[in-house]
């Protein structure tokens, strides 16, 4: 979905700041890495075992993921309220979040669309 | 048209307008007295007023400072033959209040109004009638007054800096860039207004959308107070050693700093808050929930780990809104207590700690007798609450 987005891929290409973001409820954990030359702009991969080291690493759990990609969860409000931990180089966080803002809109119509449930 | 026509528009006798053509101060007039030409020729007679020699407005001319000048005749207003009671009379207004919407709008009505200033005062009565009070609609005029001059400024530096100058450096001639500037303000301006439109719409979608949010969670007739006067969560937030970050890093790179700084509060802001200016390195932002904005001051500061830290103040208290800004003792005591703060501290008051609860841990630092207030100051640090 970010990779993909025409608005949002390059952007995330272009800022080059590896994330890794923990899920521990679920215990599930992604890390994402800007694309090389020739590659999809966004490389995901479900698992630590990656070449590259996170430049920003952030936890927190499904349901306040979910709430975060719906365009609900305010990023510095979850942090003092504890549920998004932040940690590396967390200013650079600052560079990714207002470059996610527009994949919001997907997540939101793949929410409605697929899984109502979820929707907040 | 000619010369002697074209002289008493300008204002000034044939005999000059012929001598300044002859002189090559005004390049745009090739036997034609079209309206770049006479822009010129005014242009011209403003800087003779001013004290400029013809010598230097020659010079000025055949280098290209002078290029913008011509630009002014696109906004020709009309000469300015109404009075204040006819363009009352016109734009349907009592007489008093249009001398009250020419001060508020830098409108002199000694000197006249153009059927534009009527066309103006005519959607201001339409504003009127359609049920706004008068002082909201002189407010809101100085408001629009206000943005309306920082996009006129920001757009005329902007071309300054990024297109007249590097025009002049590359070194055509005066004529060129004169028709390289019309030719972008005539490209650009028609965007103007529907661009503004489209901003103005969904700006207020978004502060409607906040204003319901807020009556959802006020009680009709609690706190009443005076009209104009609102309680509001007041925030101050700078960057500690800025000036030594100018003087070691230089302008530019502390200007990046700040800019990056400004960009980071504006996309972490909860929703209900804004940024209502900045002066320097320092940003006043006003919300309605003192629970969200001290959270977020909390948060925020999670997110910087590196100097120059930020330093918070939050505090609540009633402000009285007026053009598009707050004022009143609470703002002042906020950025006093915004002064007291450290980097990488948020410091609140009292009122903060009640409202907040036992969402944050806050820590009594001190009372301290703030400049210029009377009485001391509860401060309290806030953190995140232990988990």
């Amino acid at each position: 979905m970010m990779s993909e987005d025409p608005e949002v891929g390059p952007k995330l290409r272009e800022a080059d700041v590896p994330q890794r973001y923990e899920f521990p409820d679920v215990g599930l954990v992604v890390n994402l890495h800007p694309g090389g030359e020739g590659e999809q702009n966004v490389a995901w991969v479900w698992s630590d075992e990656v070449a590259w080291e996170p430049q920003v690493r952030l936890t927190m759990g499904v349901d306040t993921a979910n709430r975060y990609f719906q365009g609900k969860e305010n990023v510095a409000i979850a942090i003092a309220r504890r549920k998004i931990k932040a940690g590396g180089d967390v200013k650079a966080a600052l560079v990714v979040i207002p470059l996610l803002k527009p994949v919001f809109e997907h997540y939101r119509r793949m929410v409605v669309a697929e899984y109502p449930h979820l929707e907040v | 048209m000619t010369l002697a026509k074209a002289a008493a528009i300008v204002g000034v006798s044939p005999g000059t307008l012929g001598r300044w053509v002859r002189d090559g101060l005004i390049p745009q007039y090739l036997d034609e007295w079209t309206p770049a030409a006479l822009g010129q020729a005014r242009l011209v007679v403003r800087m003779r007023e001013r004290g400029y020699t013809v010598a230097q407005i020659k010079a000025a001319t055949a280098d290209g400072r002078l290029a913008f000048g011509p630009l002014t005749e696109l906004f020709a207003t009309g000469e300015r033959t109404y009075s204040a009671r006819q363009a009352a009379s016109a734009a349907d207004l009592d007489a008093a209040i249009v001398v009250r919407l020419a001060g508020v709008l830098g409108l002199r009505p000694e000197d006249g109004f153009s059927e534009d200033d009527i066309q103006l005062f005519q959607y201001i009565a339409a504003v009127l009638d359609a049920g706004m009070p008068v002082d909201a609609t002189l407010q809101l005029a100085r408001v629009y007054l206000n943005a309306m001059s920082q996009v006129a400024d920001a757009e005329v530096r902007l071309v300054h800096l990024f297109v007249h100058e590097p025009l002049m450096r590359s070194g055509g001639t005066s004529e060129e860039m004169a028709q390289e500037l019309l030719l972008l303000a005539g490209g650009t301006l028609p965007l103007a207004s529907p661009l503004f439109d489209r901003l103005h719409q969904r700006m207020l979608a978004q502060f409607i959308e906040q204003d319901v949010i807020g009556h959802m969670e006020t009680e009709v007739g609690a706190d009443q107070v005076d009209i104009g006067r609102m309680r509001v969560a007041i925030a101050f937030a700078d960057l500690t050693g800025y000036t030594r970050l100018t003087e070691e890093e230089g302008e530019l790179a502390a200007l990046d700093i700040v800019e990056k700084f400004t960009e980071s509060v504006l996309v972490t802001l909860p929703d209900d808050a804004r940024v209502i200016k900045t002066i320097g390195d320092e940003v006043m932002v006003i919300g309605g929930d003192p629970v969200a904005l001290t959270e977020w001051a909390v948060g925020f500061q999670q997110l910087h780990n590196e100097p120059p830290l930020p330093r918070i103040a939050v505090h609540y208290g009633y402000a009285l809104y007026r053009d598009g800004d707050y004022y009143g003792r609470e703002v002042n005591l906020a950025s006093r207590v915004a002064a007291r703060s450290a980097g990488g501290e948020v410091l609140v008051t009292r009122p903060i700690v009640e409202a907040v609860g036992h969402d944050l841990a806050f820590e009594h630092l001190a009372d301290i007798r703030l400049k210029g207030f009377a009485e001391a100051t509860e401060l309290f640090t806030a953190r995140p609450a232990p988990e």
